[in-house]
């Protein structure tokens, strides 16, 4: 069955080609004439056959983004590409071919159907994407190791899996053994697999697949873990306030400062940090359950303005609507009387009448969506003052809560300053008796030097300090502008795509009436 | 204490004479003896004289039950005597009454101790028997008086200003089912109190529509409609954000003057109205009754407190009805009671019952009887007024003296019982007609009627009753389901409604005539049906559909029908169906789809060769696409058929999209709303069947009318009372094989020897051979009886046939029949007899040995013959 492409010529996959194969499997008798006349597009065509071609190499396919159904096999192909762009791709059948890696299709998330029977493939993988997977051919190929089953165990959806003609389809317990690792399936090879051969594979491996399944679980557990501590620190940075749960802050202060860690070693500093730090964090956590409170009343808010806008724009719509309803019943019944009309002054008056409803349903619905920009034009307005009040109490807050901190820095500079000094002093006097690691003792050689050691650490303690706080209050007050931009700009585009609506039924109703009109005219 | 007696025994003779009065004077009005100026004699004389004038045609009605209707012998004996304790009962009684009189001596005497059927005083409270029936319907006051209304048929009091002079007891009342005031108060107050309420017979005064249970001054409470119970919407208070509403630009000035005009107006309309209504209920105030207050009538109270009543109502037990203690009807009290004690009204009775309090530990307002009650003294009032009581005191002391340790004797009725049969079947004869104002009631029991009719209500247009304006029958049991049917006379519309479980689904039905193609609604229960089908309205020329919960979201479908079109073909016996002339069809949104693909109406006008497509709107817009097909074949100039020209679809689309301009789209669509349009007609052809279908159904089911009987009903079901009886049948027939299994076939043999002694082996032997022998005998004999019948036969037919031969010639025709019927016959019993010898020469060895087989196993004899076995 191989096909070597030197025996036959390979053709190329040019546009000339696939118009005539959508030509050919376009649309049938009357249809048809219809279908050429005006030229089908390829990104319409939902279904492509492309067998017996002798294709060498997938191209041009780009065009087709519709596809659902994309039939590739009988060709001499050796590498899967060029489908990045079918992304609605369900089924795909790529065989009797050469292919000899499962490659090029981490795109096609909505693929079924997959079929890459007769092939030279070896080992199955990058299908990861194939989440929705259920048919999966891969016949007469040369997969010699049983361990590509258990690749296939995350596909969920998977129910039919064929594989024979595979070096692991001549071992005895071939069937057993995916029987056994892929339970949830249906049919292998083609036939169904019945309860007693579940029951019976299952228990033959049950060992092992326990184990494999402990695994799994454990590696799904890590996940969910993960995620959730993801969605926890999403949470915490809508509210501004993340990594302050915690002595993060306060590590990351200590993180680059070499003199500050140097310097612990002093005698005493070593309580002195320890009571810094709890002081410390007791703050961050204070500031933090603010930032979590504050974030509460904000979504508080902007659901409120949010639902009372819904709740304003869906009564202005519902009127709209019933105003168009009542016209279209008007407009029926004066178009069969201006049908039936015959007298030709009459049907002008009736013309002239329908017209003015027109004019008037118009200035109907204009006037509406008037009313409904000025009423939320100042909602709008007020949720701005309120959010922008809400944000600017929410910065001073933390600001205070900051101060406290550099307060408690500023204090804990001036503490070890002070015993830095002694020490100094002792060292000085050689009254000091405790081992000091020799870079800390370099320290202190005179009192500028260790001054000005403090006073590195205290600088990068406040900028950090100082860093923190401006992060906070630069990314709220920048989602508050952002937020209020968006608002703003959605109701532009709402009134905007309202008022483009209404124009565009009142040309078509016009446009009615015109044709009426010229018809008349003709008649 | 003497003066007291000496005063008490002359008030007696006061009381004496003045009962001797009474005889005469039966018309004393009760309240007009309140604003009685003092009469002279000659006055009284006077008065007398006129009254004796009047004569009063008592109707000569038998008291309720005559004494032949029932054998007083066969009651218990508590029915036939008293005990000692009731005699001593009956003595504080008429101690009670003697003081009473004295002390009120312009009261008339109290109902104390009337006679039971058997001419033997008994006191009231001991006619009460507290009985809870095993009836769950029985156990809640309304139920359990409807029961009593029911179930007892009124008789009118023999004097309606006296209470009577005999009280039966309930059982007696039961089984006649009739009863006066007093019987029907007894048996409801007997059953109330069993169900644990705290319940009264009273005996008082009542209107006259009370008394003679006329209720054709009421309004039917099934007439009466609901007063649907506007729930006020719970005020959201205004959100934060809501919009301001947009500034009112009108008048405020003549938006006032435009509500005073309207007011006028209103104003207006309710007074004329008022007019209309004071107008009516002149015409429909009853006649004034000449003895509005004197009739006697007696009714039962249920105090609040327990069972959870929240407030004292009275029933009347005619009706079943309650009503308010400050009703019109009642006039007025004299006493109640209960099954432990008698309470006398001391309340005046001027203004009704409405000013009466009920509290009975108020010794100011009820003189008790016996002391030491439930009826605790209220401690409050009790303080109080202990110090202006205290004559009254005074008064009782002797009596209470007497009674502190006496208590009611229990009752001396039978337990109160209804078999479940009469239960059912309720009222007497299983029917009752009650008549309202301008409304009648008729009841019957279930399974009375063979088409299941258990109530009917007809309303009139006019006091008279001439005019119906609807008639109302509720069913039950029916196989059809069918459970009301509301028939309107004056618009002609009849509206059946349906239990769940019609084999159509079939909800409601309302309809002027039974013919198709008329007006009708037919509602279903949708979720019974496939096709989801909630309501089907039909006029002559249109039919509208509901539907709910499909998949294809078809909500609505409306067809318009044009005339019949008159067939030529002599093809009559095919359906002519009529032709469609517009269909439409409404779909709820499918949220897969996006909107501009969602049809929201789809309307298929065949004779224009037009479809009309209005898809659903989007959630933000306030317009919808639409598209409008024309179905034409058009042949263009080369003979060529047209396909699709652009003017052929007329589309306008909110968002315009390019794949939709294209002839292809657009004919591929017209293509599917083409076959669309023939399933739709399909449709609606089948569901004019289906119409035809129902129709025909209803009209079968009205014809048969089949009642179905629940499998617990063992007894009307007749399937199970047939397996009942074949089980018996079954049970029976084993029984006799027993018996027969038990016979003693050695008896006979057995009784020739000695009794009491043992068998030896030879006796033994001998019983059994002699017992085969007889046997064997027996056998023989048959054999030769049946024999000897058969020649008999043979020899008789054989003269005959020889007969027959003789005088073939003179024969006439009718003895040659009866020859020949005699021939056959003949051949017949020969053929039979000797059948029967066959058989019995088959069988005869086989029950020869069946009973030797017996005989060897028989235990007196099994130790003899075993050895030679």
């Amino acid at each position: 069955m191989q096909r070597l492409y030197d025996s036959v010529e390979p053709r190329v996959m040019d546009e000339h080609m696939l118009k005539l194969a959508v030509e050919e499997q376009g649309p049938q008798e009357e249809a048809g004439p219809l279908a050429r006349q005006e030229g089908i597009l390829f990104k319409d065509v939902l279904s492509l056959r492309l067998d017996f071609q002798n294709i060498l190499h997938i191209d041009s396919l780009w065009q087709f983004e519709n596809l659902r159904k994309l039939q590739l096999d009988n060709n001499i192909i050796e590498k899967i590409e060029g489908l990045e762009h079918l992304v609605h791709l369900v089924w795909l059948d790529l065989s009797f071919n050469n292919i000899e890696a499962i490659e090029g299709l981490d795109t096609l998330v909505n693929l079924e159907d997959l079929s890459l029977f007769n092939n030279r493939i070896s080992k199955i993988d990058s299908l990861d994407a194939l989440v929705k997977l259920q048919v999966l051919s891969l016949g007469n190929n040369q997969i010699g190791n049983m361990m590509n089953i258990i690749y296939l165990r995350r596909f969920k959806a998977l129910r039919t899996l064929s594989l024979s003609g595979n070096p692991i389809a001549e071992s005895e317990d071939y069937k057993m053994f995916i029987c056994a690792y892929l339970p949830d399936l249906g049919y292998l090879d083609f036939r169904r697999i019945d309860d007693h051969m579940k029951d019976l594979a299952r228990s033959k491996h049950q060992y092992s697949i326990d184990g494999l399944k402990q695994q799994e679980y454990l590696t799904q557990a890590r996940l969910d873990d993960e995620r959730a501590r993801q969605e926890e620190l999403k949470k915490h940075k809508v509210a501004f306030v993340e990594h302050l749960n915690g002595s993060f802050l306060f590590d990351s202060m200590y993180a680059e400062d070499v003199e500050g860690n140097k310097l612990a070693y002093l005698p005493g500093v070593g309580e002195l940090l320890q009571a810094y730090k709890d002081k410390f964090v007791i703050i961050c956590l204070n500031i933090f359950e603010y930032g979590l409170k504050e974030q509460e009343k904000r979504k508080l808010e902007l659901d409120t303005f949010n639902e009372c806008i819904q709740e304003a724009i869906q009564e202005n719509q519902e009127q709209g609507k019933r105003r168009i309803a009542k016209f279209e019943e008007k407009h029926l019944l004066s178009l069969n009387a201006i049908r039936e009309q015959s007298n030709l002054t009459n049907i002008e008056i009736k013309i002239v009448e329908y017209g003015e409803d027109i004019t008037e349903l118009f200035n109907v619905l204009m006037t509406l969506e008037m009313h409904l920009v000025e009423q939320l034009e100042e909602t709008i307005n007020m949720f701005e003052r309120n959010i922008t009040d809400l944000v600017a109490l929410f910065i001073e807050n933390v600001q205070s809560l900051m101060a406290q901190c550099r307060d408690l820095e500023n204090h804990h500079h001036e503490k070890l300053l002070e015993i830095s000094i002694n020490t100094l002093e002792r060292i000085v006097k050689g009254e000091l008796n405790e081992d000091l690691p020799d870079d800390v003792r370099a320290l202190f050689v005179d009192k500028d030097t260790i001054v000005n050691a403090v006073g590195a650490s205290h600088d990068i303690h406040l900028l950090k300090i100082d860093n923190r706080e401006d992060e906070l209050v630069t990314r709220t007050n920048s989602w508050c502008t952002h937020l209020v931009d968006t608002i703003h700009k959605d109701e532009i585009m709402r009134n905007r795509r309202r008022v483009k609506e209404i124009n565009q039924y009142i040309d078509h109703m016009q446009n009615e009436l015109d044709n009426l009109e010229c018809s008349d005219v003709i008649d | 204490m003497e003066v007291l007696k000496e005063k008490v025994e002359e008030e007696e003779e006061a009381e004496r004479e003045e009962a001797a009065e009474r005889g005469e004077k039966v018309m004393r009005p009760v309240e007009m003896r309140r604003e009685e100026p003092p009469m002279t004699q000659e006055m009284l004389r006077d008065l007398e004289k006129k009254l004796s004038e009047i004569e009063i045609v008592i109707p000569e009605q038998p008291s309720i039950i005559t004494r032949d209707t029932f054998d007083i012998s066969k009651l218990p004996l508590s029915y036939q005597s008293n005990t000692l304790k009731e005699e001593h009962l009956l003595q504080v009684a008429d101690n009670f009454a003697r003081q009473y009189s004295h002390l009120c001596p312009d009261r008339v005497p109290l109902f104390l101790h009337p006679l039971n059927e058997c001419e033997v005083p008994k006191f009231v409270s001991t006619t009460i028997r507290p009985t809870l029936m095993p009836y769950p319907e029985l156990y809640n006051w309304d139920s359990c008086a409807q029961f009593v209304s029911d179930f007892l048929s009124m008789v009118p009091l023999p004097d309606p200003l006296q209470p009577p002079s005999h009280l039966y007891s309930s059982t007696t009342v039961l089984k006649h089912q009739k009863g006066n005031c007093f019987d029907f108060s007894t048996l409801l107050c007997s059953l109330l109190i069993g169900a644990g309420y705290d319940a009264y017979c009273i005996n008082g005064y009542g209107s006259r529509d009370l008394c003679q249970m006329d209720l054709t001054r009421d309004v039917c409470p099934l007439t009466m409609k609901h007063k649907e119970v506007v729930q006020e919407e719970e005020k959201v208070p205004p959100k934060k954000y809501a919009i301001k509403p947009p500034r009112d630009l009108s008048s405020r000035f003549e938006q006032e003057q435009e509500m005073k005009k309207q007011q006028e107006i209103k104003a207006e309309e309710e007074k004329r109205r008022k007019e209309e209504e004071q107008r009516l209920l002149e015409v429909e105030k009853a006649k004034i009754d000449p003895l509005h207050g004197l009739r006697v009538h007696a009714w039962v109270l249920v105090l609040s407190g327990k069972r959870e009543v929240p407030e004292s109502f009275f029933i009347d037990p005619f009706t079943g009805r309650s009503y308010s203690t400050q009703h019109d009807h009642f006039l007025g009290i004299e006493s109640l009671w209960n099954h432990k004690n008698y309470w006398v009204n001391m309340q005046d009775c001027w203004n009704g019952c409405k000013d009466l309090v009920f509290d009975l530990g108020d010794p100011v307002r009820w003189e008790y009887l016996l002391l030491g009650t439930d009826k605790a003294h209220l401690s409050m009032a009790e303080d109080e007024e202990d110090g202006m009581n205290d004559d009254e005191d005074v008064e009782n002391l002797g009596k209470e003296d007497e009674d502190k340790s006496f208590d009611m004797p229990s009752s001396w009725v039978e337990k109160i019982e209804v078999s479940p049969e009469v239960f059912e079947t309720r009222c007497p004869n299983g029917k009752k007609v009650i008549q309202y104002k301008r409304a009648k009631l008729e009841k019957w029991a279930p399974y009375l009627n063979s088409n299941g009719l258990v109530c009917r209500l007809t309303t009139y247009e006019d006091l008279e009753c001439t005019k119906t304006l609807e008639i109302k029958e509720w069913y039950q049991n029916r196989e059809d389901m069918l459970e009301l049917k509301h028939i309107n006379k004056s618009t002609g519309l009849n509206i059946d409604y349906f239990k769940p479980g019609h084999p159509q689904a079939l909800r409601v039905h309302s309809y002027k005539s039974m013919q198709p193609e008329m007006d009708r609604v037919m509602e279903f229960y949708e979720t019974a049906r496939v096709d989801g089908l909630i309501k089907r309205e039909e006029t002559p020329k249109t039919m509208t559909e509901y539907y709910q919960g499909r998949t294809d979201f078809l909500s609505y479908r409306h067809v318009d029908f044009g005339e019949r079109v008159k067939k030529l073909a002599l093809n009559s016996a095919e359906s002519n169906p009529r032709p469609m002339v517009k269909i439409t069809e409404r779909f709820s949104r499918n949220p897969e789809k996006p909107a501009d693909e969602d049809v929201a109406e789809r309307v298929f006008l065949i004779l224009e060769e037009r479809i009309r497509l209005r898809y659903h709107c989007w959630d933000d817009r306030i317009t919808a696409s639409k598209r409008e097909f024309l179905r034409r074949t058009e042949v263009d100039s080369k003979g060529n058929k047209i396909i699709m020209t652009p003017d052929m679809c007329i589309s306008f689309e909110v968002e315009p999209m390019e794949h939709t301009k294209k002839l292809l789209y657009q004919y591929e669509a017209m293509m599917k709303l083409k076959n669309e349009e023939k399933l739709s007609r399909h449709q609606a052809w089948e569901s004019e069947l289906e119409v035809l279908e129902i129709l025909k159904l209803r009209e079968e089911e009205e014809e048969v009318h089949t009642l179905t009987i629940s499998i617990y009903d063992a007894k009307r079901n007749e399937k199970s009372k047939e397996y009942r009886e074949a089980m018996e049948r079954v049970m029976h027939e084993e029984h006799l094989r027993q018996v027969e299994a038990q016979l003693d076939y050695l008896a006979p043999f057995l009784a020739q020897l000695p009794p009491g002694e043992k068998l030896t082996r030879w006796q033994a032997m001998r019983v059994k051979d002699e017992c085969l022998s007889d046997f064997k005998q027996r056998l023989i004999d048959k054999a030769n009886l049946i024999q000897a019948r058969f020649e008999k036969e043979t020899q008789e037919l054989q003269k005959k046939q020889q007969w027959y031969q003789e005088n073939q010639v003179t024969l006439t025709a009718e003895v040659e029949d009866w020859y020949l019927s005699y021939c056959s016959q003949a051949m017949f019993r020969i053929r039979i007899l000797e059948q029967r010898l066959h058989r019995h020469k088959e069988l005869a060895p086989l029950k020869y040995l069946a009973l030797e087989e017996k005989l060897h196993k028989d235990p007196r004899l099994v130790e003899f013959l075993k050895v030679f076995v």
